[in-house]
């Protein structure tokens, strides 16, 4: 699943990067912290699928959905 | 004169700890077309050179691009001793990726660098305490803690540059290979669980601020509650102030013109030195306090937040959320709004922010307004017997322009070919903590504007406030009508005729090229009337009785509202964009929307 999916409240680990983002996206996106296994909160959500906010690391971020949709997690009952 | 550079990913409070190190004299360097300002101050005999705060060493916008640039080039500079990293220390995992990549810069070039731990006064009250030596072993090089607010071992910091005690410590790697991308985040990551507080502990205050600010309701509140203190200060706190620059420029003009005795030369400094370039003099209040308010919103944290709660709206627009406080700004000058733009974080969506924000009605256009609406709409007249006509009217000419700045945005952003998509960073921001801004760093960014605005914006009024001068004067003792503007009036009265404006508006028209508000004492003087500009009503009387058939009044309205009619406009687009065509290409493709504009209201209405 991607984070646009993650609903508020939920926690979940990234798992990658979509595989055609342009290579300096998706790098700086890893240097942000969207690494593999990282740890991702969904803070809150807005209305209107308006953009997200999520915790990673020791950031709090907000992305849109284009983006969001981009980045693929599991969740900790996919994992088990 | 030997250099330290600065350096340091955004938030990390390195303008404060530049300004804590520096004097008070800055110098400001800007590269054309980006926004990429670096900052140089002094230290002792030391120039310290302030980099903007950058995520990471691999670029992704033309601003990057130039920023990173100019940054290896400054390293390599031999008169360069050392580069000062500057981390947040509450978020080191974070600010250590770009620190580690600083230092391999650094360590190519020879050069030694310094880690710079800030915030640690928020760290102590947190009750933690990182272990200085052990992260100053792992990294390869000497570890400062200090807090830009508090001051809380800034002396010791300024001591250990001074005295060059961090040449003790040879140039060395830190203690794990750094070659990928993946193993600059990972080392980062291993260290900052080594040495970095809980980060829940650190993002708790921020997210309870946040559920507030960012509730879809109570933020919306407060959103409009703060946009509307941004708007209003705008024109009550700016206006004592440009009246006060107004009178300054008058009682100077008195007292410089007592020693010409009258004639030519009196008359050429009251009107185009005084009354022409001295008009300007007056917006700068007005921007000065603009980019103190917006200065004080970025430095607390809110903008991100009201990027945020704008991106959605915007979007559809093709602009970002970070469009919508220049658009405000633009209500009340495009030339601050245009600097603002600054922010976005999209090069793309920046260019079509800045080329559709001279469709605000700014309030040089308001006199404008002011006389044609009261020529039209009586005072008295209600809709719904509860709203008033005038403030109806008004209403509808900010929408209008607003409007049409969103339509040609929509239009823009589709046109724009897509390949620069690609590699367009995504709207994603850091929401950083809410903080206190400290006056400092506010107080150059205030001045440096109104400094910035001058030196850009005042040659080109200088000339056109001159050229319009001498046309409007001579030849000697002829009336307005009979002068060299006169007859370039009656000259291209049939390009007006289509609009239903005899010569008189032409002129005017004309005239208000150098500036908006200059169209209603023009036009005053033409009616024969002295003063017009305080007597708005007696023009609009004239007006009347002279019969401005409803069509064309409507059609000169749009007229005003479209036109990009400033030249301090253009000369700023022209600094921020770097693209001289372009900038006047808009200033010709918004004169030709306007006329359309005004020709349909006119055989149409
Ligand atoms: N408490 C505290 N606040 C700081 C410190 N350094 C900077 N700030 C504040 O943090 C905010 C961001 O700092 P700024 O210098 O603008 O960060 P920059 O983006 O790195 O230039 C401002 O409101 C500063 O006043 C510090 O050491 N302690």
């Amino acid at each position: 699943m991607t984070l646009w999916e993650l609903n508020k409240g939920e926690t979940a680990n990234v798992s990658h990067l979509w595989e055609h983002l342009d290579d300096s996206v998706s790098t700086r996106l890893v240097e942000m912290g969207f690494e593999t296994d990282q740890n991702i909160t969904c803070l809150r959500r807005s209305v209107f699928a308006g953009p997200l906010v999520i915790q990673i690391g020791d950031c709090v971020y907000s992305l849109e959905q284009k983006i969001a949709e981009q980045i693929f997690i599991s969740t900790q009952e996919t994992i088990s | 004169m030997k250099k330290i550079l600065l350096v340091g990913k955004p938030n990390c409070g390195k303008s404060l700890l530049f300004n804590q190190l520096t004097g008070l004299r800055q110098k400001v360097a800007n590269y054309p077309g980006v926004t990429v300002e670096i900052k140089s101050g002094r230290m002792a005999e030391y120039e310290i050179i302030d980099f903007p705060g950058t995520y990471s060493l691999n670029t992704l916008s033309i601003d990057e691009k130039v920023a990173v640039e100019q940054l290896t080039s400054r390293v390599k500079d031999e008169e360069t001793e050392l580069v000062v990293c500057v981390l947040d220390a509450t978020r080191l995992e974070r600010s250590l990726v770009f620190a580690l990549q600083a230092q391999q810069l650094a360590i190519k070039e020879n050069k030694q660098i310094v880690f710079v731990l800030n915030f640690i006064d928020e760290v102590k009250r947190f009750g933690h305490n990182i272990d200085l030596d052990g992260l100053s072993r792992e990294l390869g090089a000497p570890v400062y803690a200090l807090s830009a607010r508090s001051l809380d071992g800034i002396a010791e910091f300024k001591d250990a540059l001074l005295t060059a005690e961090y040449k003790n410590f040879p140039v060395q790697a830190p203690r794990a290979p750094l070659e990928t991308t993946k193993q600059f985040v990972d080392f980062s990551r291993s260290l900052a669980k080594t040495y970095a507080m809980n980060k829940d502990v650190v993002l708790r205050n921020q997210n309870r601020v946040d559920t507030f600010l960012l509730n879809s309701f109570l933020g919306g509140f407060a959103f409009l509650a703060i946009m509307f203190v941004l708007f209003q200060s705008i024109f009550t706190w700016a206006t004592p102030l440009m009246d006060g620059v107004e009178t300054i420029i008058a009682s100077f003009a008195g007292f410089v013109t007592q020693f010409t005795g009258e004639g030519v030369v009196t008359d050429f400094l009251n009107d185009a030195i005084f009354g022409g370039v001295g008009s300007f003099l007056v917006f700068v209040p007005q921007i000065m306090v603009l980019t103190f308010v917006i200065g004080l919103l970025e430095d607390s944290g809110y903008l991100a937040r009201a990027a945020l709660i704008c991106h959605k709206p915007l979007s559809y627009f093709g602009l970002s959320g970070r469009s919508f406080i220049p658009y405000l700004s633009g209500h009340a000058c495009a030339i601050p709004a245009i600097m603002a733009a600054r922010t976005i974080e999209s090069p793309r969506k920046r260019l079509i922010t800045m080329l559709t924000i001279p469709l605000m009605s700014c309030s040089a256009r308001l006199p404008v307004y002011a006389l044609l609406v009261s020529v039209f709409i009586p005072s008295d007249q209600y809709f719904l017997g509860f709203f008033n006509m005038q403030g109806l009217t008004f209403f509808g000419l900010y929408m209008f322009g607003i409007v049409t700045a969103l339509i040609i945005s929509a239009l823009l952003s589709h046109s724009k070919s897509t390949e620069q998509e690609q590699s367009e960073m995504p709207f994603i921001i850091e929401l950083p903590s809410y903080r206190l801004p400290h006056w400092k760093p506010l107080y150059h960014r205030v001045i440096n504007s109104g400094q910035q605005f001058i030196k850009r914006a005042a040659p080109v009024i200088f000339m056109v406030a001159v050229g319009i001068w001498v046309l409007g004067y001579f030849p000697l003792n002829a009336s307005l009508e009979e002068s060299w503007l006169g007859s370039i009036g009656h000259f291209i009265e049939p390009v007006f005729a289509p609009l239903g404006l005899d010569w008189r508006y032409g002129i005017a028209i004309l005239m208000s090229f150098l500036a908006r508000e200059v169209f209603v004492g023009a036009l005053g003087t033409l009616y024969g009337m002295e003063g017009a500009d305080e007597n708005i009503a007696g023009l609009a009387q004239n007006i009347m009785n002279d019969g401005l058939p409803l069509g064309t009044g409507i059609g000169l309205l749009l007229f005003y509202v479209v036109a990009l009619q400033c030249v301090a406009t253009v000369a700023t687009l022209k600094a921020e964009t770097g693209n001289a065509k372009l900038s006047w290409g808009l200033y010709a493709a918004y004169g030709i929307l306007a006329y359309i504009l005004a020709f349909l209201a006119n055989t149409f209405i």
